[in-house]
């Protein structure tokens, strides 16, 4: 887990637990979201990522643990720090028998917005790209126009904090991806983003990733860190002009710095894991040619998240 | 300053979203204004403004005998409201009443003279076929006063028949004055005690045929009903039946209206799932309720005064107190039913639940608010649930000024405002119990 300085975590989660009952939603959950940073939180259906959203903003009082959102516990925000956040729901909750701009008007009269605010809100609908449908009622937008629109009315107040929770589910890859575009965006103007999917791609557009199951955090990564973990280091693909016979394998197994058991992708294509993929490439075509074996591509894979986070789980279940 | 302008944007955004909603909706407001007036116009179309008429069957051995008194109370008592004809057959009457082609059956008793000189009751049997309570209140309205009619003509027959037999008493008692004062005046005057008891006989006898003069000059109509009653009330006693129930139907009308919009509203809010935004905003459960209150407060008193305009133009309802009285009486009212509707919206888990409730409220006003049953009438449990509706206090104050031309009594004013102002405080606990809380 990354270690930052207090003062930049906007986030700090210490032993949270949040049970209803007998059912365990959220177990011992420990974590720190740095300031300036995208964090998204992945894990399948069900896993306890609303759940943890709700305790952040403050909906959900934790059963034990201590919890500090922008340095205070959230069950005691005030207006001012309310104000300071933002919090996109997973369902379109806006207003169906109002126009794109009268929900986005509404949303900034309840967050406290100045009378004078029609710049900025001609500004987030450019932002979000509804400008043009501004006087649409919000009952006729498809569903991908409707999570533009609930992103904006999350964004007008400016909140230094943003929470929200599956703001991709349900849409298209297309605009799916222009939505980590914004995001991106969002962060360069200094916004901290903690961001909730099911689709575990995403992770890569993240500067850091928690990866939650069973209401369980089972690790918090870069990207790459997440594939390095998920896979025991890097991978890197092997394909020669000739064929790779089973003693070049237990060969390329026993070198001192590859990781397990070489996987067979064809008669002449391997791949092996790696402690560091930037020092092994060298070590790895010395070898080859020691072998007489002529390489006709070698590269550093990035295996799917899909795949990662897979094999993630499958290591939990394991150890379970 | 800054917190105080901001709690004012907070609120602001209620009144926009609420009334641009409303305003949407152009049907909604078009039936909110002429659906009032529609309904009172056909209520006026459909009353007739006077008793039912009953057709009724009178059965009687010989039609004859008793022909002159029948006619005679028809005409007496009102022709419209007794359509009658008469029967012989008793059996035959009955049937015409099971199946609807009379209203009353009136048995005339067969020898009535001979019954009471017998010294007993003679008895007309009435038969009905009602089922409602107030048909059948009305029919023994209808039979009592024909009764007190008969025995009313009865008795002026006898007085009648008494005052002309009394013609040659009169005159045999004048003959007996004369041979009594002939008497006493050949009585000798030493004999003072005879003369004296002479005296006093011919002036109880010269006394009786004073009275029996006077009864016979009385009219028998004055002898057997020496009183009546004549009724002056202090207030407008002109109003149609529109006129009377206009204040009425305004008051429940905007009783209703507050309450159904009020009772969708927050639970609509809470199925859609923004609550859970507005525990996470910077807005608290004090500025969401006054923004609503205010957002409909300020669409309904528009309302009313265009239901308002509307009654006095359209169909002539005076205001006879100050406008000023009858404006506050409004907003009070629709103060204190927004309190009920939110209650309700805040208590219901679903829309259904919410207009389930609406609905209900709304037929307790109908039965209980003083709207039909005068609330004297009702006993004393009853008047405590009454007393709870906005709707009684409405239509009490609605009625005393438009159509008394005063505030009323002012515990009623008074009543419905502190009604009004715990309703609030109950609401504002409730909805802060449901965005600040917690779920678990």
């Amino acid at each position: 887990m990354k270690n930052n300085d207090l003062a930049g975590n906007v986030v700090e989660a210490q032993d949270l637990t949040k049970t209803f009952g007998d059912d365990i939603a959220v177990q011992s959950l420990n974590m720190q979201v740095p300031r300036g940073t995208i964090f998204g939180f992945v894990g399948p259906s069900g896993c306890g990522k609303t759940t943890t959203v709700r305790l952040l903003t403050g909906i959900y009082k934790p059963t034990s643990g201590s919890l500090s959102v922008l340095g205070k516990n959230p069950t005691d925000f005030s207006k001012l720090d309310r104000e300071k956040i933002g919090y996109l729901i997973q369902q379109f909750v806006l207003y169906p028998d109002l126009t794109v701009w009268e929900n986005l008007n509404f949303a900034a009269s309840f967050y406290g917005v100045g009378v004078f605010r029609w710049g900025r809100l001609n500004k987030l609908l450019n932002f979000v790209e509804l400008a043009g449908d501004k006087n649409k009622l919000a009952r006729d937008l498809s569903g991908g126009m409707k999570r533009r629109l609930s992103l904006a009315a999350t964004l007008v107040h400016n909140p230094e904090l943003l929470f929200l929770d599956e703001p991709t589910a349900g849409i298209d890859p297309i605009l799916r991806r222009k939505f980590w575009d914004y995001f991106k965006e969002l962060q360069a103007e200094g916004h901290t983003l903690f961001i909730t999917t099911q689709y575990v791609g995403e992770a890569a557009f993240c500067d850091l990733v928690g990866v939650m199951y069973g209401g369980r955090l089972l690790m918090i990564e870069t990207p790459d860190g997440l594939r390095r973990k998920a896979y025991g280091g890097d991978v890197i693909g092997i394909r020669t002009n000739e064929e790779i016979r089973s003693e070049h394998r237990q060969q390329l197994e026993g070198l001192p710095f590859v990781r397990g058991k070489a996987k067979i992708i064809s008669d002449q294509e391997v791949e092996v894991t790696v402690d560091d993929a930037s020092t092994a490439v060298t070590m790895l075509l010395e070898w080859s040619k020691a072998q007489n074996l002529t390489v006709e591509m070698m590269e550093q894979k990035s295996p799917p998240f899909d795949d990662v986070f897979v094999r993630i789980i499958e290591k939990e279940i394991a150890n379970d | 300053m800054i917190r105080f302008f901001k709690f004012l944007i907070r609120i602001s955004s209620f009144l926009g979203k609420e009334l641009t909603e409303i305003f949407r909706q152009p049907k909604l407001i078009l039936t909110l204004v002429l659906g009032p007036f529609l309904l009172m116009f056909l209520f006026g179309l459909a009353n007739p403004g006077q008793g039912r008429i009953l057709r009724t069957t009178f059965v009687v051995t010989d039609p004859n005998s008793f022909k002159k008194e029948i006619d005679s109370f028809t005409r007496s008592f009102s022709s419209s409201l007794v359509n009658y004809v008469i029967e012989s057959d008793k059996e035959e009457a009955l049937v015409k009443l099971a199946n609807n082609q009379t209203d009353m059956v009136i048995v005339v008793p067969d020898v009535p003279l001979e019954t009471i000189q017998n010294n007993q009751q003679a008895e007309f049997l009435i038969y009905h076929n009602e089922i409602d309570p107030i048909q059948i209140g009305y029919i023994n309205s209808v039979a009592s006063v024909y009764v007190d009619e008969i025995n009313r003509q009865f008795l002026q027959s006898v007085v009648e028949l008494e005052q002309g037999d009394s013609a040659s008493l009169q005159t045999n008692l004048a003959t007996a004055i004369t041979k009594m004062q002939t008497l006493r005046q050949a009585i000798p005057m030493s004999d003072v005690n005879t003369a004296t008891q002479a005296a006093d006989l011919e002036r109880d006898l010269t006394d009786l045929h004073e009275k029996l003069t006077t009864f016979r000059t009385l009219a028998s109509g004055i002898l057997v009903k020496p009183f009546s009653a004549k009724i002056s009330g202090l207030s407008n006693d002109q109003l149609t039946v529109i006129g009377f129930f206009a204040p009425a139907v305004i008051a429940l009308l905007l009783q209703h209206f507050s309450i159904t919009f009020a009772s969708l509203s927050i639970v609509r809010e809470t199925r859609s799932g923004i609550m859970e935004l507005f525990k996470v905003a910077p807005i608290t459960a004090f500025e969401t309720l006054v923004g609503k209150y205010v957002s409909y407060l300020f669409f309904e008193i528009i309302l009313s005064g265009l239901i308002t305009y509307l009654a006095v133009w359209l169909l002539k309802i005076p205001i006879l107190g100050q406008l000023q009285q009858y404006a506050l009486a409004v907003v009070v009212l629709l103060f204190t039913s927004l309190g009920v509707g939110f209650l309700i919206s805040l208590i219901s888990e679903t829309d259904t639940q919410a207009v389930q409730y609406s609905m209900l409220l709304l037929l307790a006003s109908i039965f209980f608010s003083g709207f039909f049953l005068d609330l004297r009438l009702m006993k004393e449990p009853i008047t405590f649930l009454a007393w709870s509706l906005p709707a009684t206090y409405g239509i009490r104050m609605l009625q005393d000024i438009m159509l008394r031309g005063s505030p009323g009594p002012q515990l009623v004013f008074l009543g419905i405002l502190i009604m009004g102002m715990v309703l609030f405080l109950i609401d504002w606990l409730l909805l802060r119990r449901k965005m600040e809380s917690q779920y678990s």
